[in-house]
């Protein structure tokens, strides 16, 4: 190690492993085009707020106040009200046939009884085949009943004022929410997919002798071949980047220096974790496999992408902490949008820096204890 | 009739020779049916809650107590300097705030309608619109108990007349979205396996130059690729098989529908995912390009399907799309037969258009894959 980085094999390994990337220019090709078309896509589809929700109304009231309460359904952005005259036993053909996901029961004295009780249920049924979903319309109806019930008593106001202001997103919009998680997810699932081979492939086209004869240390071997990786997954990411933020209208608060910086520590322990896998995997099919697995649905399901962690079991709450865009999320999310300074990050940038060091560290053992069999 | 099993029996022993492989293909679905059918839930717990009281008075304090007193938010701490909170929010320290004014009891006595403020962090809109709910609901209750207090005679005089609902929850009744999850990967287990192991292994053929071997034993065409497929319609039935046994016992998956059914309609839709594995090894020549393209294609079709993203939120154009895309048309299905024990009666409008998919990508793979080899 106390050779300088020119004299030592660094650059040549890079230059070398370099050449296969662009001798490839069909791969080369779709590693650009895949993560921008999918960026696209996911920015456009991923909303979580539920809209055009078909409410079935049998309404045997008939009355002023059941007329106001459809209203209130109507006038709402997450419904479409339609009415449904057919027997109460027929709701589970019209769920089947999915053509509505909830139905409303409005009955007969709905008037009456308004006028006489202090509660009146009112009975809704909801398709609860997607629970999330159900748990969601729910809530728009519980919000629709409260306004109701709001301009029904409107003379009897709460003692206090509530003024709520929302931070940082003011208008809640989800793209804002998953545009910059979606570079985190596009980054990793590049960088650990493509460094995954470069060890196997040597393994399995035979190439490996030839470095065992070769006076190379096993961590220069890994430097040289990650450092082409990591110029590739930055222009990769930078281009994501741009085009999310300029395509989406993305806010951006922070320094774009911080996110470079932070960004390339991120893209590090991508590449190291597709080394490590490089080195344990004996053929390329299977190292792939394993990169596909460790990154693809653990990012999306347990990293905060979309779930929120702290609502999770603990168990998984846990196992989150090894999942490293978990870490890159607060990073891109807290400085696009919310633009956070370096300290208040640390914590992350710290778990992420450890990350890469343990990976590193596990794929220069397990490759040297390789060269040694 | 001899050859096309001997080409089997070759593939199986291929397919299992690589022990890591085959873990991968098992063991992989379990951990996901158990990662997945546990973190999804939009039901938001545990908010991380800040509180800034400037009244410090009984009123506060019993508020604050109607706060953490729930699992919806989790108390982190006190602040005195409002500039404070949107440092915390920077740091990911604190996701919603709470600020009690001075005076804040003495005008509540008084009737002077005092303001109490909630700050959310708003980047993640849906958590922050579901904790300005609580928030609202929290508060409403307390309002609502401060003027029932018989202390407090002069307007609980008029009574109020509320709405309630009673909801019904059909088919899952406990709202338990493992339900609706887990049928799903069924599905998505019948994409990946045979999408990817049969591209991957064709193109592996091609790169190690085998296929060519092939190309001159007596084997015809047709019963190459009828080798091929065959091991990956069994690999992917006992796949789903075990997943299915695993979901049905473990997780206590309830199956309403008819398995025959599911059986059958998976045929048709194994179809579409084999054919495009085919396909995929037309016009790619390496494992990586194999493995890049039907990432991409799985990626598409998943985030497309309904799976966790449900396709009535999205906009109108890729509505109109999920429409290209098979595997919506069998996440519906296989949905309606595990939970609504939906026939065919219902499902017919799902099942036609995958079939013709199915039939098209199959032939299409299979007519590229004859003029390539040819």
């Amino acid at each position: 190690m106390t050779m300088n980085f020119k004299d030592s094999m660094i650059p040549t390994i890079a230059r070398k492993e370099f050449l296969h990337i662009i001798h490839d220019p069909r791969t080369l090709m779709i590693l650009f085009l895949m993560p921008v078309l999918q960026l696209i896509m996911f920015g456009y589809a991923l909303r979580l707020e539920i809209q055009n929700v078909h409410i079935a109304v049998i309404d045997y009231s008939k009355s002023k106040d059941s007329r106001e309460l459809i209203d209130q359904f109507k006038g709402s952005a997450f419904f479409h009200p339609f009415f449904f005259d057919g027997p109460v036993d027929k709701i589970n053909d019209l769920f089947k046939a999915r053509k509505a996901r909830v139905a409303l029961i409005i009955p007969q004295d709905f008037d009456k009884q308004l006028l006489r009780d202090t509660a009146v249920p009112l009975q809704f049924i909801i398709d609860a085949s997607d629970a999330n979903a159900a748990t969601a319309i729910r809530n728009y109806c519980s919000r629709v009943v409260n306004d109701f019930n709001v301009s029904y008593n409107r003379k009897i106001p709460l003692p206090f004022d509530i003024r709520s202001s929302v931070l940082f997103n003011p208008d809640t919009k989800s793209t804002y929410f998953f545009v910059p998680g979606l570079v985190a997810l596009l980054l990793i699932m590049i960088s650990a997919l493509l460094t995954s081979i470069t060890i196997t492939r040597e393994k399995e086209t035979g190439t490996m002798e030839q470095i065992l004869v070769s006076p190379v240390r096993p961590f220069q071997i890994i430097l040289g071949k990650v450092l082409p990786y990591i110029f590739l997954a930055f222009i990769i990411g930078i281009i994501i980047l741009l085009i999310g933020i300029f395509l989406f209208s993305v806010p951006f608060e922070g320094s774009v220096w911080l996110l470079m910086l932070l960004s390339t520590l991120y893209i590090i322990t991508a590449l190291s974790l597709g080394l490590m896998i490089s080195t344990i995997a004996k053929t390329q099919q299977i190292a792939m496999m394993i990169a596909l697995i460790t990154t693809l649905l653990p990012t999306i399901m347990l990293s905060g992408f979309i779930f929120p962690i702290a609502s999770m079991p603990k168990v998984l709450q846990y196992i989150s902490y090894i999942i490293p865009a978990r870490f890159y999320l607060l990073i891109v999310r807290g400085i696009i949008l919310k633009g956070s300074t370096f300290m208040e990050l640390l914590q992350p940038t710290l778990f992420l820096a450890g990350m890469s060091f343990i990976l590193l560290n596990v794929a220069v053992r397990k490759f040297s204890t390789n060269l040694e069999k | 009739m001899q050859r096309i099993i001997h080409m089997i029996r070759k593939e199986f022993r291929q397919i299992f020779r690589d022990k890591p492989m085959v873990v991968i293909i098992f063991i992989a679905p379990l951990i996901q049916l158990f990662v997945l059918s546990y973190a999804i839930t939009t039901n938001v717990t545990h908010i991380k809650l800040t509180i800034a009281d400037f009244d410090r008075s009984a009123v506060s304090r019993s508020i604050i107590r109607d706060f953490s007193h729930t699992e919806r938010f989790d108390l982190i701490g006190y602040t005195s300097d409002i500039r404070q909170i949107g440092q915390e929010m920077r740091a990911w320290k604190t996701q919603f705030a709470l600020v009690i004014p001075e005076n804040f009891s003495k005008n509540l006595k008084r009737k002077l309608e005092p303001q109490i403020q909630a700050v959310v962090d708003g980047v993640d809109g849906n958590t922050a619109g579901v904790a300005l709910g609580y928030a609202q609901e929290i508060l409403s209750r307390y309002g609502a108990s401060v003027m029932t207090n018989p202390g407090n005679s002069s307007r609980n005089s008029k009574r109020m007349h509320l709405v309630t609902m009673l909801d019904r929850m059909w088919y899952n009744l406990n709202l338990d979205s493992k339900e609706y999850m887990v049928p799903g990967i069924v599905v998505i287990l019948l994409t990946i396996i045979p999408m990817m192991l049969s591209a991957m292994s064709l193109v592996k053929e091609k790169e190690i130059g085998t296929l060519e071997q092939l190309m001159v034993t007596p084997l015809r065409k047709h019963q190459l690729l009828i080798g091929k497929i065959i091991p990956f319609l069994i690999l992917s039935y006992v796949e789903m098989a075990v997943v299915m046994n695993v979901a049905i016992l473990f997780f206590h998956i309830t199956m309403n529908g008819s398995f025959i059914l599911l059986a059958f309609l998976s045929f048709l839709y194994l179809l579409t995912t084999i054919g495009l594995g085919i396909f995929i090894s037309t016009f790619t020549n390496t494992q990586q390009q194999a493995m890049f393209v039907a990432w991409f294609f799985m990626v598409f079709m998943i985030l497309m399907s309904g799976f966790f993203i449900p396709i009535d939120n999205m906009p109108q154009f890729l509505k109109a799309l999920t429409y290209l895309n098979p595997m919506r048309y069998f996440m519906y299905i296989i949905r309606d037969i595990f939970e609504k024990g939906a026939g065919l009666h219902y499902l017919w409008k799902d099942a036609v258009p995958m079939t013709v998919f199915g039939l098209l990508i199959i032939t299409m793979g299979v007519l590229k894959f004859r003029k390539r080899i040819g």
